[in-house]
């Protein structure tokens, strides 16, 4: 049993039929995923690959069940589609749109909480339970089924890491992305505590950046909570300081945000520092998990 | 986008916030008639600028006019000075300190107060924070009464209540209708004529420029000097392109697709011995387009040696950046060596159309890194 998707999870795409959203329906389906619906206002009626579209997400929960929305809807549009979807009680929802205004994601991200509804992201890759469910854009060839917890705040991250411990037979239980934004629902605390009660997960990877601050709430919780081995790799060791390193949250504005900062935190509270990919790898195998 | 001190005071004034009256020299002439004694301040986009000694008082029109020229066009930690704000001097009995901005780890806006204003309220924040008081805003409610009454009482302005209330409000209605990140006054002085601003700053969100009609584009282009401010040619193409690119100095030129991949990869330069000449990195959608202006804007500056694009697709399809590849090579002539990195979403299509343009994709990235680094070693 999985983290947040598993064997039997049922997916709605919201977004299904821009070019984006319709090419990776395919990509999901191809991998196994159930998608069951599609969302996209104005093309109610349609399909895309076989699934079916609806106007509205209500009109959809008429004729299926579902439990993870999956929205590529562009960021003017994208915080309207989270609200339906947040509205309509789907139980987690995944934005893999970047760019959304801040504004509409604190709005978004609060009505969240009210609801007692999980958002990942904005900017997620989405989360990946490897031979199970692919709620997301991760590459196929990096995803190895196995016993791996990997919790990222960048999608391309973890799948740098995940090819190297795919090739060399390592495979995931889980992999979620929590977004590249400043701003995002699940945290690396609360995928810490999630892979901690998951059977299937014997040891966890975390994957930082500079900018924030968001590592050392995690450092905390590994010491005070986590018994399964965590290996953290941060990011953006050579940054210089107030530069805005792609992601809008990768940017050094004080001193618990730089790499340094975050990898002695973690490293107090028992976590393993790798430097890189193959430093983790190589941790992995000397655990023998 | 951090505005500019004037700019950030003009939106004050309009909100009912007071600020010392004040006009914007570009140049040192017409200082006759300024209500002597002003002050002087650079108009660049960094803090400290007390520190760094580029706000400076001045008595006369000649005491003005001579640091006005030290001033303009000076360099102030990579900024140039364009223009210099000149301000009537004001009378303080206190500096206070005011912002509002977002907690990322509460999602919800902030308020800040403290009594402790001026230039050291970083050293305050970090060494006795206590000093410091703060309070969420819940965007549903808004900013409450009591709120503002006790950070007044909390930093002792309660006699100016009144003016108090009303200045947090507008700050709170800036954030909120211009999409702020950040608003701060500091110092925030009281004065025998009530609460006045001395100094502003605005960070908007660049990513709500959309709903602003063209106000952030004209804010833009009010800060920008072009071709008189500095900056390199790399970095003027990348702000026209909207392309992310922070320069570093090194002979390695990198493009990446992703940030987290792409922040690795530097990393990784470095731990080869290499020195990476800049960040560049595509985003989640980067398709054909962004990938032939990436190498427009990397290959724009001469100090690079060798082109590393570092590739692992998931929302980035490879077919599309290999055609962005491809395109460039077509309308220009290759004047440094390219090592590209491919794998990922698509990568089959990718790397085919490359090897139709004599590009071989590597699928290690330790290898490629090696190989950059090398090259540009060689050469």
């Amino acid at each position: 049993m999985t983290i947040l998707v598993h064997e039997s999870t049922r997916v709605l795409v919201q977004g299904i039929t821009g070019r984006v959203g319709s090419f990776q329906t395919k990509v999901m389906r191809e991998y196994g995923t159930k998608i069951v619906a599609g969302v996209t206002p104005g093309k109610g009626g349609t399909m895309v690959d076989g699934i079916p579209v609806y106007d509205l997400v209500e009109d959809a929960l008429c004729e299926h069940e579902v439990d993870v929305a999956l929205s590529f809807v562009p960021a003017r549009f994208a915080k309207d589609a989270a609200i339906e979807a947040i509205e309509s009680r789907i139980h987690v929802v995944v934005l893999t749109t970047g760019g959304i205004p801040d504004r509409d994601v604190l709005t978004l991200l609060n009505y969240a909480t009210i609801k007692g509804i999980r958002v990942l992201g904005p900017d997620t890759p989405g989360v990946v339970s490897p031979g199970k469910c692919k709620a997301g854009v991760h590459p196929d060839r990096v995803l190895k089924q196995g016993h791996v917890g990997v919790v990222s705040k960048s999608g391309a991250l973890s799948y740098e890491v995940c090819k190297l411990l795919t090739e060399h037979s390592i495979g995931q239980s889980t992999i979620v992305g929590i977004g590249g934004g400043p701003l995002w629902g699940l945290t690396q605390r609360e995928v810490l505590e999630m892979f901690e009660s998951d059977p299937d997960t014997k040891l966890v990877v975390m994957l930082g950046e500079v900018g924030g601050t968001m590592e050392h709430e995690a450092a905390v919780f590994i010491e005070q909570h986590i018994t399964k081995p965590v290996i953290s790799l941060i990011v953006g060791r050579t940054a210089p300081t107030g530069a805005r390193m792609g992601h809008a949250g990768a940017i050094i504005e004080g001193e618990g945000e730089t790499a340094e900062s975050k990898i002695s935190a973690l490293r107090k509270a028992g976590s393993l520092i790798a430097r890189d990919p193959a430093e983790i790898l190589s941790r992995i195998q000397a655990l023998g998990v | 986008m951090r505005l500019l001190e004037f700019q950030a005071k003009r939106i004050f004034s309009e909100h009912g916030i007071l600020v010392p009256k004040n006009v914007l020299l570009e140049s040192s002439i017409d200082l006759e008639n300024l209500p002597y004694p002003v002050v002087l301040k650079a108009q660049v986009p960094v803090g400290g600028r007390g520190k760094a000694g580029v706000i400076k008082t001045v008595s006369d029109a000649n005491e003005a006019a001579a640091v006005l020229d030290e001033l303009l066009n000076s360099r102030i930690r990579g900024n140039l000075v364009r223009a210099v704000l000149a301000e009537k001097k004001v009378e303080v009995q206190k500096e206070l300190y005011l912002a509002i901005l977002i907690d990322k780890l509460a999602r919800l806006p902030v308020i800040m107060a403290s009594a402790a204003g001026g230039i050291d309220i970083e050293q305050v924040a970090g060494e006795s924070s206590e000093r410091i008081v703060k309070k969420h805003i819940d965007p549903s409610i808004g900013l409450s009464d009591y709120t503002v009454h006790y950070l007044a009482k909390r930093i002792g302005v309660e006699e100016h209540l009144r003016d108090f209330a009303k200045l947090a409000r507008s700050l709170f209605d800036i954030f909120q209708s211009y999409d702020g990140t950040l608003v701060e006054i500091n110092p925030l002085a009281v004065t025998a004529n009530g609460l006045i601003a001395l100094d502003a700053k605005i960070v908007l969100d660049d990513k709500a420029g959309y709903r602003h009609g063209d106000l952030f584009g004209k804010l833009k282009a009010e800060q920008t000097w072009p071709g008189k401010d500095g900056r390199s040619r790399s970095e003027e193409l990348a702000e026209e392109k909207g392309i992310t690119y922070v320069p570093l100095g090194g002979d390695v030129g990198m493009i990446s697709d992703g940030a987290g991949t792409g922040m690795l990869t530097l990393d990784l330069i470095q731990d080869a011995g290499g020195e990476a000449a800049n960040f560049c990195e595509l985003g989640g959608f980067g398709g054909k387009e962004s990938m032939q202006q990436a190498l427009e804007v990397v290959l724009a500056n001469p100090r690079v040696k060798v082109l590393l694009i570092s590739l692992i697709g998931g929302l980035t399809r490879m077919d599309e950046v290999a055609d962005g590849i491809a395109a460039y090579l077509e309308g220009h002539e290759l004047a440094v060596p390219l090592v590209v990195r491919m794998c990922g979403t698509q990568e089959e299509a990718g790397r085919a159309r490359l090897q139709a343009v004599g590009i071989k994709a590597l699928d290690d990235l330790q290898a490629a890194i090696r190989t950059a680094v090398e090259t540009a070693r060689r050469s």
